[in-house]
């Protein structure tokens, strides 16, 4: 390096208090813009694409392999005790199969009841693998491997294991972000299934612990709904595709104002053991 | 800061992310991760000064925001800020020393769980700190001071390494 060059490098340093303050300066901008816009979207979703979701892909692939591995090893010795019992099992099995090959015609009649079911199947659905959770502690979202790529766009449902599971609220080329349901800034219009009384629930991270969620604002004069019930995203919210469950009614009390009615919903979806999802690829505003 | 340097620290950082949000999230206690871009912030902070805490903190941040955060800025804000208290230190403390900066990491790491929670849910109406303690910051900060004891040695080795071959550099064009 030549003298002339190092003393202009030194003309250009910056004193740390300086670049913090225009840095600063920068944030408290950028979350102003970006609170009420999305204007940066496009570039960083591309940078994010290039350089960090093919190694969370990958990384969760070998993951999932070795683990798989492992499992497998570790459960051989148990799969040959469990044969033993399984033989048991299938003489129990074949007996109930007969009572249940029955029940399945009361189940085709019921479906035809609840339209809302037969619906819910005709619904285009599209696979995804889960390969990043928050950084954070605080919330519960995620990131999967399908994008807009795909056919994916911001705001269609995400369901797994016939429950809810949530929203996407930001697209790239080949992931999404998925916030959940049971995430403590999450709020979703929902109706009790047997009443069709619509309530709101919300996400809690105090609750969230105990494997529940809440709801609040259920008008219920009648006193109809009862613990157990099933609770589905109601026809009225903007976002998500109505019909789909969400959960069941774990608890249900009076609010203070004799109104109104909250509780906890014990959630469809096993949100701790969750690896695949499926995402609705029809979006509410366009949908029927 | 030549383009060595800017190279490592950036893979540094994505690596540190791309853990965290797979990784440890499988192995996590209790539903709770370690906090790894805190650690590799107030590290670096404490290593190479408060510059490059604050310019670490910021990219760290921004990761976040840009992956996670519902609007840009609000992460990069929190960890930049501490990444420059963090780098202020560096002039008092010598970094070879493993247990202080473990101990500032810790702290780091509980000033920006608290931070987090005063922005985040006490804002609006989450008034339970006692649980919040509990299950999330308190874990959190636990885990990470676990990490961060195996994971400081490395960016320390690092930064060594490419210090001496800075120094080599220069000198061969003395």
């Amino acid at each position: 390096m030549s003298p002339i060059i190092k003393r202009r490098g030194e003309e250009f340093t910056l004193p740390s208090k300086y670049l913090l303050f225009i840095l600063t300066v920068l944030c408290t901008a950028l979350i102003l813009i970006t609170f009420k816009t999305n204007l940066f979207a496009g570039p960083l979703n591309s940078f994010s694409g290039i350089f960090v979701v093919p190694f969370q892909k990958g990384i969760t692939k070998v993951g999932t392999h070795i683990k798989d591995t492992t499992d497998r090893l570790a459960s051989i010795s148990k799969l040959l005790d469990e044969n033993e019992k399984l033989k048991e099992e299938i003489a129990e099995l074949t007996e109930k199969n007969a009572y249940l090959e029955q029940d399945k015609y009361k189940l085709t009649e019921l479906q035809k009841l609840y339209e809302i079911d037969s619906e819910y199947d005709n619904y285009h659905k599209v696979g995804a693998n889960i390969i990043a959770k928050d950084a954070g502690n605080w919330y519960y979202c995620f990131v999967i491997d399908k994008g807009s790529d795909d056919g994916l766009m911001v705001d269609m449902n995400v369901i797994a294991g016939g429950g809810l599971v949530g929203i996407i609220t930001d697209v790239g080329p080949d992931w999404a972000k998925v916030e959940s349901i049971i995430a403590d800034n999450e709020a979703v219009s929902a109706m009790v299934l047997s009443s069709s009384d619509n309530m709101m629930v919300t996400g809690d991270l105090e609750k969230y612990k105990t494997g529940l969620i809440s709801f609040s604002k259920l008008v219920d004069d009648a006193d109809k709904v009862r613990v157990g019930d099933k609770v589905v995203t109601s026809n009225i919210s903007n976002k998500y595709v109505p019909g789909i469950l969400i959960g069941y009614i774990n608890e249900i009390a009076d609010d203070s104002n004799n109104l109104t009615k909250s509780g906890t919903i014990t959630p469809k979806v096993d949100f701790a053991h969750m690896n695949q999802v499926l995402v609705i690829t029809e979006l509410k505003q366009k949908a029927k | 800061m030549n383009i060595r340097r800017v190279i490592i620290n950036f893979i540094f950082i994505v690596a540190s992310f791309v853990l965290q949000t797979t990784v440890f999230r499988a192995l996590d206690f209790g539903g709770v991760a370690p906090n790894l871009l805190m650690i590799f912030t107030a590290s670096f902070g404490f290593i190479k000064g408060d510059k490059a805490g604050l310019l670490s903190g910021f990219f760290c941040g921004l990761l976040i925001d840009i992956f996670f955060g519902s609007f840009l800025g609000l992460y990069a804000l929190i960890y930049m800020y501490l990444g420059f208290l963090i780098g202020k230190l560096h002039d008092i403390f010598y970094s070879q020393n493993v247990a202080i900066p473990i101990c500032f990491i810790t702290i780091g790491d509980f000033v920006y769980g608290f931070i987090c929670y005063v922005i985040l849910f006490l804002f609006r109406n989450r008034f339970n700190i006692s649980f919040y303690m509990m299950k999330v910051i308190i874990p959190e900060v636990v885990y990470t001071a676990l990490v961060a004891i195996f994971y400081y040695p490395i960016i320390l080795y690092v930064n060594n390494k490419i210090d001496d071959r800075e120094q080599r550099s220069a000198k061969k064009f003395v």
